[in-house]
C-alpha cells in the first residue's frame, strides 16, 4: 500500500514517456472511443490535479488488454495509469452504481455478481469432484472462479474441462464453496484493497493444500494467480496449457472426428499478456477433423473482444461498434463455421455479438474445452 | 413514555420527508400526552425551515451556527452536544438515511445510548420495542431494552406516513454558543445531483421489459401500452439498448441497472445470466417467450410460452378492462 501513496506519474515512471504514440496506435478501443492513452499519460504528468479525469467516461473504455504495455518502447505500462486513475475514483467513491454493486458482491459473497456463496459449487453437484481441502499436498487444483461457477453458459466450459481431465485420468480437486473470486477484475476496476483481501483468502487455502499445479478456467485468473499473487509457489496454468501437456505426455488423445472449419480468437490475457499462443492451437489441431484458419489479426495483433478490465460491469462511453461484432463479421468473411476461444469473457462477448449481428444460423462460438469434449465424443449441452 | 426527541433532517435547504414521518410516529407513540421535541442543527440562514417544524413539536431546540448549512459529521457531532445537554428524553429518532447512518452511531457511542438501526416500527406499550427486519426482510426482530434505559433508533424512510401530523403549539428554544474543535478531517465538498434523465427504472414498481423478441423499434409501443395500462415503465435487455430502440438508461443487467420491482414482465427476453443478474430480485417475474427452453423460465414465477405479439395485446386489453 505504501507505493499507492506516491503520485501516479512517479509510481509508474510516466515522466520517462517519450510520447511516441505507439500505445494509442495499437489500442483496440482507440478505433472508436475518445480514449487516447498517450494523452492520458502526458496529461497525468503535467496536470496539477488528476481529478480532471474523473468526469471522463472513456477511462472506463479501457479493457486492460495491455497491448499498450507490449508495444511501449520504454517498457512502461500505460494500462496501469488507467487502473491507477480508477483506483483514485474508487477511493473517492466516484464510480458508477454497477461497479459499486460488483465490488460489493465480491466483498460480501466472494463473486462480483453477488450470488450466494453456498451456490458456488452447485455446477459440480453431480460430478463428484473431490474437495481439494481434503487432498494430499502436491496434487492438481482446478481453480474454477466466478464466471464458470455461476454463469450457466460458462458452467458448460467447466463441465467440459472436467470431462477432458477425467478422460486423461487426472486426479484433481476443487475448493468448492471455499473458493473466492481471484480478484483480477476487481483490481482492474480500481479496488486494490479488495483484490488483496480476496488474494489472502485464496492464499490461505493454497498454503493449506500446497497444490503442485493450479489449473484455471479463465486466462484472467491465470494471470492474477501467476503474476500478481504474492508468495504462491504452485505452478499456475491455464487449462489450454495443461491439456496440451496431457496430450504431449500421451495421456490424452481425441477419438471422435469433429469435422469443422474454425478460427481461433486469442484471449488478450492468455496471448498478449502471457505469451500463450501455441498451446491452444496445438490442442485444436490435435482434434481430428478440425481445420484451423487464422484471423488476419491474430496472436500479438489479436483484436480484443472488450470483455475484460471491468467492462462486464461498466460500459464506458459505449460509443461505436462493439469489437466483438467486428470479430464475428471478420470470421464470417473467412467462411468459418465457428470461432473457438479459451476465455469466459471472450466466449460471452463473441456469442453476444453473433446474436446482435443476427448471425445465429451462420456461425457458432465454442470454447476450446467444449470442442475438446466433442473430440472425446461428449457433446456439451448448452441451454 | 413521556418524551421523544426527533432529529430534523434537511438537505439543500429543504426539510426531508423522513423528519415528518418521525414526528408523526412520535405523536402516535405518545398518544396525545407527553412531549415531542424536535432537534435542529443548521445554519443561521436556514432559520426559516423551523416554521415547518415548530407547529408539529411541543418544543423545538435549535442550534444555529454559520457553518452548519451542509452536513459535516464532526462539526454536527460537536454541535449536537450543545443541544443534547438541554434535552431529556426516553427515545431519540433519527433517519436511516445517509445522514443518519453516519451521524447516529457516533452519538450513540458518545452518550452510551443503546442503539437500534433501520427500524420499521416502534411499539411502546409497557416496554419499548423496536422492530427491525433481518435476512432480507424474511423475519422481523423485536428489540427490547432493560427498564430505565434510553434508546436511539434510526428509522427507515417511508416506514411511517408523512401526512396528517398533529399540530401543537410549539415553543422554540434557540441555543447559541460556539462549537470548538478541528473538523477538517471530514468536510463537506459539494453536493452531486443525480443525473436527471429519462425515466428511472430502478424506482418503478412495475416493469415491462423487452428483449430481441420484440423484433423492431416500431414494436416498442406494444410494450409501452401494457406498461401504461399497468402504471409501469418499459425497460429492456442489452441488445435492445445497443440497437437504440430504447435509451441505455433503460437497460437491465450487469452492465445496466439492477431493478427490484414488485412485478417484472419479460417479453421476448431469453434470460441470459447478465440480464438475470439485474432483475432476479423482483418480487414476481412473469415471462412471455415462445421458446419453452429459454432460461428466463427457470427464474420466472409465471410463464407464458407463446408469441408475445399475440399475448401482449390481449393482456393489455384485459388489464384495461379490469381497471375500468
Ligand atoms: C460484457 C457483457 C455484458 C452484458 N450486459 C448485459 C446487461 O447488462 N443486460 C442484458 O440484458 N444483457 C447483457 N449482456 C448480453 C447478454 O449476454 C444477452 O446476450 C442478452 O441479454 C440477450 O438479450 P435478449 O434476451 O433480448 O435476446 P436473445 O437472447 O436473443 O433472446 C430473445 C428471446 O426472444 C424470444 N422470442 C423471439 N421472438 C419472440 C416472440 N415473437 N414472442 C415471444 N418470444 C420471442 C426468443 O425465444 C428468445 O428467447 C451482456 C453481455 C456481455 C458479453
Amino acid at each position: 500500500m505504501e507505493e499507492l501513496q506516491q503520485p501516479l506519474p512517479e509510481r509508474l515512471d510516466l515522466f520517462t514517456c517519450i510520447q511516441c504514440g505507439k500505445c494509442t496506435g495499437g489500442c483496440p478501443v482507440s478505433i472508436k472511443s475518445p480514449l487516447n492513452i498517450r494523452r492520458v499519460i502526458r496529461e497525468s504528468t503535467v496536470r496539477e490535479d488528476l481529478h480532471i479525469f474523473f468526469d471522463r467516461l472513456e477511462i472506463w473504455d479501457c479493457t486492460t488488454c495491455s497491448t499498450c504495455a507490449i508495444r511501449c518502447p520504454r517498457g512502461l505500462r500505460p494500462v496501469d495509469a488507467i487502473i491507477g486513475l480508477r483506483e483514485m475514483m474508487v477511493e473517492e467513491g466516484r464510480i458508477e452504481k454497477t461497479i459499486i454493486d460488483a465490488l460489493d458482491g465480491a466483498y460480501k459473497y466472494g463473486n462480483p455478481w453477488g450470488r450466494a456463496k453456498n451456490k458456488r459449487a452447485e455446477w459440480a453437484q453431480d460430478l463428484e469432484i473431490p474437495n481439494a481441502l481434503e487432498m494430499d499436498p502436491g496434487q492438481v487444483l482446478y481453480f474454477v472462479c466466478c464466471a464458470a461457477s455461476y454463469d450457466p453458459r460458462v458452467q458448460v466450459v467447466a463441465k467440459s474441462l472436467v470431462t477432458v481431465l477425467r478422460a486423461a485420468e487426472v486426479s484433481f480437486g476443487i475448493l468448492g464453496n471455499k473458493e473466492v473470486c481471484c480478484g483480477s477484475e476487481i483490481r482492474r476496476m480500481g479496488e486494490v484493497g479488495l483484490f488483496e483481501m480476496l488474494m489472502e483468502e485464496n492464499m490461505k487455502n493454497f498454503t493449506k493444500i500446497e497444490p503442485k499445479t493450479i489449473v484455471t478456467t479463465s486466462p484472467h485468473c491465470m494471470n492474477a494467480l501467476k503474476n500478481e499473487y504474492e508468495g504462491l509457489d504452485s505452478e499456475v496454468l491455464h487449462y489450454s496449457q495443461f491439456v496440451w501437456r496431457l496430450i504431449e505426455e500421451g495421456k490424452l488423445s481425441f477419438n471422435t472426428e469433429v469435422p469443422m472449419k474454425v478460427t481461433y480468437h486469442d484471449p488478450c490475457y492468455l496471448g498478449k499478456q502471457n505469451g500463450v499462443f501455441d498451446e491452444p492451437r496445438d490442442v485444436l489441431k490435435s482434434i481430428p477433423g478440425i481445420e484451423l484458419i487464422e484471423f488476419g489479426r491474430c496472436r500479438e495483433n489479436s483484436l480484443c473482444c472488450e470483455g475484460g478490465g471491468g467492462r462486464m460491469w461498466m460500459e464506458g462511453t459505449g460509443i461505436g461498434k462493439r469489437l466483438s461484432e467486428v470479430r464475428v463479421e471478420d470470421a464470417l468473411e473467412m467462411g468459418v463455421e465457428a470461432i473457438i476461444t479459451a476465455c469466459p469473457f471472450c466466449l460471452l462477448t463473441l456469442e453476444d455479438a453473433v446474436k446482435t449481428t443476427g448471425n445465429e444460423e451462420k456461425i457458432k462460438v465454442i470454447d476450446l474445452m467444449e470442442l475438446a469434449s466433442m473430440g472425446l465424443g461428449v457433446t456439451p449441452e448448452v441451454e | 413514555m413521556e418524551k421523544i426527541a426527533v432529529l430534523v433532517e434537511h438537505r439543500q435547504n429543504e426539510v426531508r420527508d423522513i423528519t415528518f414521518e418521525m414526528l408523526g410516529k412520535a405523536h402516535q407513540l405518545l398518544e396525545g400526552g407527553g412531549e415531542v421535541i424536535a432537534l435542529f442543527l443548521g445554519d443561521v440562514s436556514q432559520k426559516g425551515l423551523l416554521d415547518q417544524i415548530t407547529p408539529h413539536a411541543h418544543r423545538t431546540v435549535a442550534y444555529l451556527d454559520s457553518n452548519l448549512k451542509d452536513f459535516e459529521p464532526l462539526r454536527y457531532q460537536a454541535a449536537f452536544t450543545n443541544i443534547f445537554e438541554n434535552v431529556d428524553c426516553q427515545l431519540i429518532l433519527m433517519g436511516q438515511t445517509a445522514f443518519g447512518m453516519d451521524f447516529a452511531p457516533a452519538i450513540a457511542a458518545k452518550w452510551k445510548i443503546p442503539f437500534t438501526t433501520d427500524v420499521v416500527d416502534i411499539e411502546a406499550s409497557e416496554e419499548l420495542h423496536a422492530i427491525r427486519q433481518m435476512y432480507s426482510g424474511k423475519v422481523n426482530a423485536k428489540v427490547s431494552l432493560k427498564p430505565g434505559e434510553k434508546m436511539l433508533c434510526t428509522v427507515r424512510a417511508g416506514a411511517f406516513p408523512a401526512e396528517d401530523i398533529p399540530t401543537v403549539s410549539g415553543e422554540l428554544q434557540e441555543i447559541t454558543g460556539a462549537i470548538e474543535g478541528d473538523f477538517s478531517a471530514r468536510t463537506f465538498v459539494e453536493y452531486l445531483e443525480a443525473a436527471v434523465g429519462d425515466v428511472d427504472i430502478t424506482q418503478a414498481d412495475i416493469i415491462v421489459s423487452v428483449g430481441r423478441g420484440i423484433k423492431d423499434a416500431d414494436n416498442i409501443p406494444i410494450a409501452q401500452e401494457l406498461a401504461d395500462a399497468l402504471g409501469g415503465v418499459v425497460a429492456c435487455s442489452r441488445p435492445v439498448a445497443d440497437k437504440k430502440w430504447l435509451p441505455k438508461e433503460r437497460q437491465v443487467g450487469t452492465s445496466g441497472k439492477t431493478v427490484k420491482p414488485k412485478v417484472y414482465i419479460a417479453l421476448g427476453i431469453s434470460g441470459a445470466f447478465q440480464h438475470q443478474a439485474g432483475m432476479k430480485g423482483a418480487n414476481t417475474i412473469i415471462a412471455v417467450n415462445k421458446d419453452p427452453k429459454a432460461p428466463i423460465f427457470s427464474i420466472a414465477h409465471y410463464g407464458i410460452v407463446d408469441d408475445l405479439f399475440k399475448v401482449v395485446p390481449a393482456l393489455t386489453e384485459k388489464v384495461k378492462e379490469l381497471r375500468g
